[in-house]
């Protein structure tokens, strides 16, 4: 864990800040480690290990913002930066319309790490890779299958954050993340299953996020499904009908669709080139509906195993939880303390940035669907008569204000008078956002919610990959359009 | 580490930084790589016609790739004082000799003759300062602003140096540099897209991207309702480049190998309309660097001709398993796929962009697309949504604007309908991708029949 090197390096950088006319300054040390490994066909095709140090000073001078970043550790180049960050704010305030502000926050001095039971870096390289070999022979048991996947990576994040304000925050994250994939080719076809959510799922904790899925197991049924894809029923065209999402599929859904317009600086323009605006204004706080009544959306920096749970975010505000959508309701935005200040309320602790080398953004933390009251998927499906129900990821897309949305996954399955029938291949649906929400009409229960994570949410520029958690249960929506493609 | 305050490493310094890497790692009975990509970025955003981030980060990184036999082994870094690079060397030692066998493992590729290529770097942009960006981004917001617009997008310059040695020999270094600015001018009911690159600061036509995409906001306030299905379109560079994107990143040997790519089986037959598909590393006007990321000299390679598909580019791990002669356009380790075109040029015609939009009855012309994904990688069906500037064309005159579509399409197909080629090649470049702007990108208006819209959105 980072400590005191960093800690009178940093104190520095704050110095020279101040002395060159910022009226506050922050700086954050970020070390990370990461080692992702990829078993392939049968062999190992690639295993990388990374190692990441470095910092980066962010200030305000003459009422405008500059941050400047390096991975050089000694005083000078604290200076150099710092100085750096100062004149680049001053640069920016040629354009101003207005200073820079900051809701307030109590400055902590605090420590805190995620809870592992097993750690992965504590393990052995052959005990890692040998859950990859085990799944991976399995994914090979199934013959036509094409090429086949198994991955993971692990990930740990040491952080210290000082401020002229006196926050002094260390912590340590760590993730560990991976699953199986199968590919089936033939009769024009490319299919894919995975398991537990494409190659991309992955949670805050120890090895033990990955065990628990048991690849191995599932191996065989993977594989299984991807030949059977090829010459499965295509998804009807354009069909207008009831839709029950699996809840890897709803957490997506919920990042893409809520995740994404309830950013307020979204909502306030700053993202309006790139990521794009959103269609939830800030007027429409506390009264418009976003969805059913069944719908209840919470912002939660604090859930067990989420990629979006810490002690602090990356301005040092605590972390938070709260309702975004309550009851159908949009509530809160996600904030940090310039844009909170703008609305005249405080930062929710959404600030996160990829690393030493960029600027913290308003980012996802776990923004999760709460379950309902629909029993198990089993019940769910039981309880609907015609529709289609659908697993998985493959495909997705969204507007630049977040209303129209179109989503593909690896599989479909009809349902026929409450029971899972033909398997289909190529499924997609469509819609507009809050039309789709308010359309949910049930929300399986507790026991079939899991926290799932987005390792992959990119934002900004210079260009940031974000670690987002959303938990979800299956749901179902009515009147959704389905088969976009024929 | 020397000259600290620079944009720019240096050749010394980086061959200084490798082969002390590959030093490190030993010779005992094994082959070693070192790739290093380093890179000084500055970018300064605005929005709401102010600037709101303006960062700049002086980042590198070492990739080290050790195989012993044949277990591979890779270990990245940024901490690049000795202690870092000695402990790089012991991680991938260690891991190299505890990774299983891999018997397809072709080898770390010996050193190959590396021709010349125009160079692309600038001085002056290495030298930027916080103010020269500032004073180009306050340009584009003032001639936003002077037209009652909004305006979001950035001004950035950036230096990026790639190098990599090996044990076998290999020794290859290229700076380069770009300037680049985007603009997103926005009205109350419409907005509009421009974006401009050069290596050199001074020859970033930054009053070119204001006039352009104000003009054309202006244009597009108040976008009408109008149906989705197919419509004949004409596409501005920037959605062309995404059509460009999509297929290059199938014309691999990879691609090939998996069965994902829409050419497999195909070379030699007719899979689009009449267009010409190059990756050019010595293209003067593009990003040119004679080599790749594993410091094997990249070919000029004609991947459609005509329509005809030709050829696909390869690395040489997969050109190894394949029987292939590698090409020279291996990515660095770690970026989801071991090669790409990344000098693309999608060859210009004979027509003037006005020339296009007059030869259509009824149609549509698009800007840009949105958030464009894979529906079915194989058939090359991509969905996205039109932004930032989309127009009913009739009878040969831009008449109105239109809200925007979803489409969903196979790219391949749609070039398949290829009716006209502007004359005039844009130069685009992605964001950075895996540390680095990798590949670019040279694209005409286009003129296609029909493109398939199927859906619309609000605005």
């Amino acid at each position: 864990v980072l400590g005191s090197v960093e800690r009178d390096l940093g104190l520095r950088a704050l110095d020279t800040a101040r002395s060159r006319g910022a009226s506050y300054a922050d700086v954050r040390f970020v070390r990370r480690d990461t080692e992702d490994a990829l078993v392939k066909n049968g062999r190992l095709d690639s295993v990388d290990r990374g190692d990441s140090f470095g910092f980066g000073v962010r200030a305000i001078a003459d009422g405008a913002w500059g941050f400047a970043a390096s991975a050089v550790m000694t005083a000078a180049e604290m200076d150099r930066v710092a100085a750096l960050a100062v004149e680049i704010a001053r640069a920016s305030a040629i354009t101003k319309r207005s200073d820079a502000a900051l809701a307030p926050v109590a400055p902590a001095v605090a420590t805190y790490e995620t809870p592992v039971v097993k750690d992965p870096f504590a393990m052995t390289f052959e005990d890692r890779v040998d859950l990859l070999v085990r799944a991976e022979a399995g994914l090979r048991s199934q013959r036509g299958v094409r090429t086949t996947r198994a991955r993971y990576s692990i990930w740990r994040e040491d952080k210290l954050f000082l401020s002229t304000e006196g926050a002094d925050i260390a912590q340590r994250l760590i993730e560990v993340g991976g699953g199986i994939a199968a590919e089936a080719t033939g009769e024009g076809e490319l299919q894919i299953r995975s398991y537990p959510d494409g190659l991309r799922y992955q949670n805050g904790g120890g090895w033990e996020v990955l065990e628990q899925w048991d690849l191995a197991a599932h191996a065989p049924r993977v594989a299984e499904e991807a030949v059977a894809l090829l010459t499965a029923k295509q998804c009807p065209h354009d069909v207008t009908t009831s839709l029950i999402l699996a809840g890897n599929q709803l957490s997506l859904q919920c990042h893409e669709s809520c995740g994404h317009p309830i950013e307020l600086d979204r909502a306030l323009g700053s993202e309006a080139s790139f990521a794009g605006t959103s269609f939830l204004l800030p007027k429409m706080l506390g009264s418009f509906r976003y969805g059913s009544d069944q719908v209840n959306i919470r912002i939660d920096s604090t859930s067990p195993g989420g990629l979006g749970t810490f002690g602090f975010d990356d301005e040092g505000v605590p972390a938070s939880e709260g309702w975004a959508v309550k009851d159908g309701i949009f509530t809160s935005y996600l904030m940090s303390r310039e844009t909170a200040a703008a609305l005249g309320t405080r930062s929710n602790a959404t600030m996160r940035a990829d690393g030493w080398a960029r600027l913290p953004l308003i980012r996802m933390t776990n923004v999760s669907v709460m379950p309902g009251t629909a029993g198990t998927l089993d019940d769910l499906i039981a309880d609907t008569d015609d529709g289609i129900l659908m697993d998985t990821n493959r495909s997705w897309s969204i507007d630049d204000r977040r209303f129209n949305f179109q989503f593909g996954t690896e599989i479909g399955w009809e349902i026929k008078n409450g029971k899972k029938g033909a398997m289909l291949r190529n499924p997609t649906y469509t819609g507009i956002t809050p039309e789709f929400w308010g359309s949910c009409d049930a929300v399986c229960s507790p026991s079939e919610w899991v926290m799932w994570g987005t390792p992959n949410c990119g934002k900004g520029q210079p260009g940031q990959v974000g670690h987002t958690g959303h938990g979800a249960a299956p749901a179902r929506f009515r009147n959704v359009r389905t088969g976009v493609i024929r | 580490l020397s000259d600290r305050s620079a944009a720019r490493w240096g050749e010394v310094e980086l061959r200084r930084i490798a082969e002390g890497a590959l030093r490190a790692v030993g010779t005992d009975g094994q082959q070693a790589e070192a790739l290093i990509i380093a890179r000084t970025g500055s970018l300064t955003r605005f929005a709401s016609a102010a600037i709101h981030q303006n960062v700049s980060s002086r980042e590198a990184e070492l990739r080290l790739r050790v195989a012993r036999g044949t277990r591979v082994a890779i270990v990245t870094t940024d901490r690049l004082d000795d202690e870092g690079i000695r402990r790089a060397a012991a991680t991938a030692n260690d891991l190299v000799a505890r990774a299983p066998e891999d018997p397809r493992f072709g080898g770390i590729p010996a050193p190959r003759p590396i021709a010349d290529a125009p160079s692309a770097y600038s001085e002056r942009t290495a030298e930027a300062a916080p103010l020269d960006r500032a004073r180009a981004a306050k340009v584009i917001c003032d001639a936003a602003r002077a037209k009652g617009l909004s305006a979001a997008g950035f001004v950035a310059t950036n230096t990026q140096e790639l190098a990599v040695a090996s044990t076998l020999g290999t020794w290859a270094y290229s700076p380069q540099t770009t300037a680049e600015a985007q603009l997103a001018a926005i009205g109350d009911e419409g907005s509009a897209y421009a974006q401009r690159v050069s290596h050199d600061l001074d020859r970033l036509d930054v009053a070119g991207v204001a006039a352009e995409a104000v003009s054309k906001a202006l244009a597009a306030q108040r976008p009408r309702e109008m149906e989705p299905g197919d419509h004949e379109v004409v596409l501005e560079p920037y959605a062309v480049y995404d059509i460009v994107a999509f297929l290059s990143g199938q014309l691999t040997g990879q691609a090939v190998e998996e069965g994902r790519s829409f050419v497999g089986g195909r070379m030699g037959e007719r899979v689009t309309g009449p267009v010409t598909l190059m990756d050019d590393p010595f293209d003067p006007d593009g990003m040119p660097r004679a080599f790749d990321f594993e410091g094997q000299p990249s070919d000029r390679v004609t991947l459609i001709e005509h329509g005809t598909a030709q050829a696909v580019v390869y690395d040489s791990g997969t050109a190894h398993r394949t029987g292939n002669a590698n090409t020279g356009h291996a990515l660095p380790p770690g970026a989801g796929q071991p090669s790409a075109p990344m000098h693309r040029r999608l060859e210009a015609g004979t027509a003037t962009r006005e020339e296009l939009i007059r030869s259509v009855s009824r149609g549509l012309l698009v800007t840009r697309f949105y958030y464009t994904r894979w529906v079915h990688q194989l058939r090359t069906i991509v969905t996205g949504m039109t932004r930032d500037g989309t127009f009913a064309i009739i009878d040969g005159e831009i008449a109105y604007p239109v809200k925007n579509f979803r489409f969903t399409q196979s790219y391949h197909e749609a070039l398949g309908g290829v009716r006209g080629i502007g004359n005039e090649l844009m130069l685009l470049v992605p964001a950075e991708q895996f540390g680095i702007q990798a590949t670019a990108a040279r694209v005409p208006v286009l003129h296609l029949a029909s493109f398939s819209f199927t859906g619309a959105t609000r605005f």
